[in-house]
């Protein structure tokens, strides 16, 4: 079954203005993990927010893990669509701390399975011995993987990735992406990743595409 | 097709806010329109008589009034901004800091402080006769009318443009201020030839809103006895109870700030300088000798005019007063005051809020939606006030019948003259200060903590709560205190919309100085000067902070 599954999905951001993603389609299997390569500017990051709901289509449709979340007459939220994001910047909350992050998307469950969680997630990203501290308290690395286990700890249906090494020195790179592949092998996560670097790709990724896309879908 | 797009359109953008934010609206602008509504109804006897004997005396006054302000206030307002910019002189930083304290003293405190300081009693005759016998034509030293008006407006509201001004040259001159003086310009010209046409659109900003306080003002004008628009619109309430002639003078007087808008924009356009990218900070010249004396002597005389001449003499009064006016009552009466404006500031830092978070994501109605947020206050206080008392007028006459039924007697003003309507006023008038500071407080969080708080499942009330609010605290309590400090000491709608024998502290000082009991206003009028201050501070500060 597809767990992503577009349909000439079509976007821009005034109504005369050229389409930034004209008629796009995609679709993704369970446990896959796409690399979106493409020059800058080129709609990658407005593919993934029409994906995660933060902007809406002109036109197309868009349904995951079998459910319709957007397409000409309904809209659903970016919360209710199961989707998780990883942001360029990380954006982890400053006024929590490493922990209380990680549990912010957890607030529907049990305290118990919230805690074991919390323990599981941390462990799979290597975080244990810092969950006190405040995001400011870490290095970029070390948000960079508090970020990642933040999405994933809700267990999203797929994790949309927005250049998450693009913060990162050059060493640092290279054992990363060694240990993002591993944590979305374990996790079984269907991903989508977007960079510029062809190496990230080569590394982390199942399959590949190029925006903007000359065949119209894969 | 498109139908079903408004209504996917619909399912993802309307929630409670959306609505809070439409009733927000709706509140600010019903009272603003009923006022113009009034043009289109038939004029009654009333009207046709103020027609006839009396708008162009308004007119007329009006327009003196606003030119030769403007004209004085820009005068001063760039000279003082041209010397504290290009030049260093003993004093400097003091002045630089101090020549914006006259918007601290309410104008009409000022016009009463003054024309009694120099009345036959006061303190200039007494001791030009008594110490140094001089015996001048009293006539000549007394403030009245229109001289009045226009010395006071200009010495107490010339630091609009000198702030405008001041930080336009500081930061964008430099270039031309150094390429001039290096081609060996005098100052002089370089003031008349540079300066003033480069500054011009700062100028004019400036001006703008020198112009748009005296076209409001209610208290200096009533207090000299002089006829503008507003002081029409307040006697055409009070002295005739007729509030359909007080809403049509209330509609001209707001065609004519839409007017000064257009001009505004006019002037602003037709000249528009490439400013160097690039601006650094000019350097200022050391003045020498005379000069720097000079200098120092302008800003200080300016200075002790605008604020400390009247701020002694307020003292002086005051410890005559003291011990007669510090009492329970006098208590009672701050508590009056502080507790209105605390419930109105928090009823628009609601509101700001909700409204400021709607209108994030760029689009036509956000648009829309914050221009009429803030129109209240580009609306002069009298205006906002005949409309909002009219509104309610009508709704307690709508009302009646529930009255009735509640055994409230035969059709009683219920709502007009409750506390209900001047909180209601505040509300109009001043959210345009606590959205500002909401706006500028969701602009520093950005929406990348709302964007990834929905990616973890939380909608957007529990993200406001969880993420936003902790924040926004910054935002909040700045926009707290400025908009608190306006609310403590605006008079005029406080005058024309509180319940009978309500009493804020502006209230209480215009009456004292209205019935000659000048020293006993002087206590109060010193607390209003006191908070003022502070909140030009605050807004230095903030000021700094954002810069930094
Ligand atoms: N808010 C906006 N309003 C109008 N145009 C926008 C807006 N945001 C982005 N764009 C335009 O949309 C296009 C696609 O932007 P997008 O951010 O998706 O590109 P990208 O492929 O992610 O680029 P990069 O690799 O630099 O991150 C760009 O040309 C950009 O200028
Ligand atoms: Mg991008």
């Amino acid at each position: 079954m597809n767990i992503v599954d577009i349909q000439e999905l079509s976007f821009s951001f005034s109504r005369n203005d050229e389409p930034i993603i004209d008629r796009f389609s995609l679709s993704i299997k369970k446990g896959e993990v796409v690399g979106i390569l493409g020059p800058s500017g080129s709609g990658k990051s407005t593919l993934l927010r029409l994906i995660a709901g933060l902007e809406m289509p002109s036109s197309g449709s868009i349904t995951i893990a079998g459910r319709r979340v957007v397409d000409d007459r309904m809209f659903i939220q970016p919360e209710d669509r199961g989707v998780g994001m990883v942001f360029q910047d990380y954006a982890l909350f400053p006024h929590m701390t490493v922990k209380d992050n990680i549990m912010f998307g957890l607030s529907g469950l049990p305290r118990d399975k919230r805690k074991s969680d919390l323990e599981e997630m941390l462990e799979l990203v290597q975080m244990q011995d810092y969950k006190k501290r405040y995001p400011h308290e870490l290095s970029g690395g070390q948000q960079q993987r508090v970020a990642l286990a933040r999405a994933l700890a809700p267990r999203p249906n797929v994790l949309l990735m927005d250049e998450p090494f693009s913060n990162l020195d050059t060493d640092l790179k290279d054992e990363i992406r060694h240990d993002l592949r591993e944590i979305l092998q374990k996790a079984d996560m269907t991903s989508i990743l977007v960079t510029h670097d062809q190496k990230d790709v080569a590394a982390i990724c199942t399959k590949q595409m190029m925006v903007p896309v000359t065949s119209r879908s894969m | 097709m498109e139908l079903d797009k408004a209504r996917r359109y619909f399912q993802k953008e309307c929630n409670g806010w959306w609505l809070i934010s439409m009733v927000g609206a709706g509140v600010i602008l019903l009272p603003i329109l009923y006022v113009f509504l009034s043009l289109f109804q038939s004029p009654n006897e009333n009207w046709i008589h103020i027609r006839q004997y009396l708008l162009q005396t308004y007119t007329v006054n009006t327009i003196i009034l606003v030119t030769v302000t403007g004209l004085l206030t820009a005068f001063i307002g760039v000279l003082l901004a041209w010397l504290i910019a290009s030049y260093d002189f003993p004093f400097k930083r003091f002045f630089r800091f101090t020549l914006i304290f006259p918007l601290a003293i309410p104008p009409y405190i000022a016009a009463y402080t003054y024309r009694n300081m120099l009345s036959y009693t006061g303190v200039v005759q007494s001791t030009l006769r008594n110490q140094l016998d001089i015996h001048i034509n009293s006539e000549l030293l007394t403030l009245t009318s229109v001289s009045g008006s226009i010395f006071i407006f200009t010495f107490f509201l010339y630091p609009y443009v000198y702030l405008i001004t001041l930080a336009f040259l500081e930061k964008q001159s430099a270039a031309y201020i150094e390429n001039a003086r290096m081609l060996g310009q005098k100052p002089v010209p370089i003031f008349f030839k540079i300066i003033l046409p480069l500054s011009r659109p700062a100028i004019i900003g400036g001006v703008v809103l020198v112009v748009y306080e005296v076209l409001s003002d209610y208290g200096v004008t009533s207090y000299f006895g002089v006829h503008t628009f507003t002081t029409a619109i307040f006697q055409t309430w009070f002295g005739m109870y007729d509030v359909d002639s007080a809403m049509r003078l209330a509609s001209w007087l707001m065609i004519m700030i839409v007017g000064l808008v257009f001009i505004e924009r006019l002037l602003r356009k037709r000249r528009r300088y490439h400013l160097p990218r690039q601006s650094r900070s000019i350097v200022p010249v050391r003045l020498k000798g005379g000069k720097a004396v000079a200098a120092s002597l302008v800003c200080g005389t300016i200075v002790s005019i605008g604020f400390f001449i009247p701020v002694i003499q307020l003292l002086a009064w005051a410890g005559m007063t003291f011990h007669t006016i510090w009492d329970s009552q006098f208590f009672e009466l701050l508590y009056q005051t502080v507790y209105i404006a605390v419930i109105a500031t928090a009823i628009i830092l609601v509101f700001s809020t909700i409204i400021a978070n709607v209108t994030r994501s760029p689009s036509t109605f956000s648009y829309i939606l914050s221009k009429i947020v803030t129109a209240g206050y580009s609306i002069p206080g009298a205006i906002i006030a005949i409309g909002v008392l009219a509104l309610f007028i009508l709704l307690d006459g709508w009302l009646a019948p529930v009255y009735e039924w509640m055994e409230l007697g035969e059709a009683p003003l219920i709502l007009s003259l409750s506390l209900v309507m001047l909180v209601v006023g505040y509300v109009i008038r001043y959210m345009a200060m606590g959205y500002n500071a909401m706006e500028v407080g969701f602009e520093k969080v950005g929406n990348r903590y709302t964007e990834s708080s929905r990616m973890l499942g939380h909608g957007k009330t529990t993200t406001f709560f969880k993420v936003e609010l902790p924040l926004l605290k910054g935002a909040l309590l700045s926009g707290f205190l400025l908009t608190f400090i306006e609310i403590f000491k605006e008079l005029p709608l406080a005058l024309l919309l509180r319940p009978f024998n309500f009493e804020t502290l502006a209230t209480k000082t215009y009456q004292y100085a209205n019935d000659e009991r000048i020293y006993e206003a002087a206590i109060p009028s010193l607390i209003i000067i006191a908070v003022s201050v502070l909140s030009v501070i605050v807004v230095q500060l903030l000021d700094r902070r954002v810069k930094e």
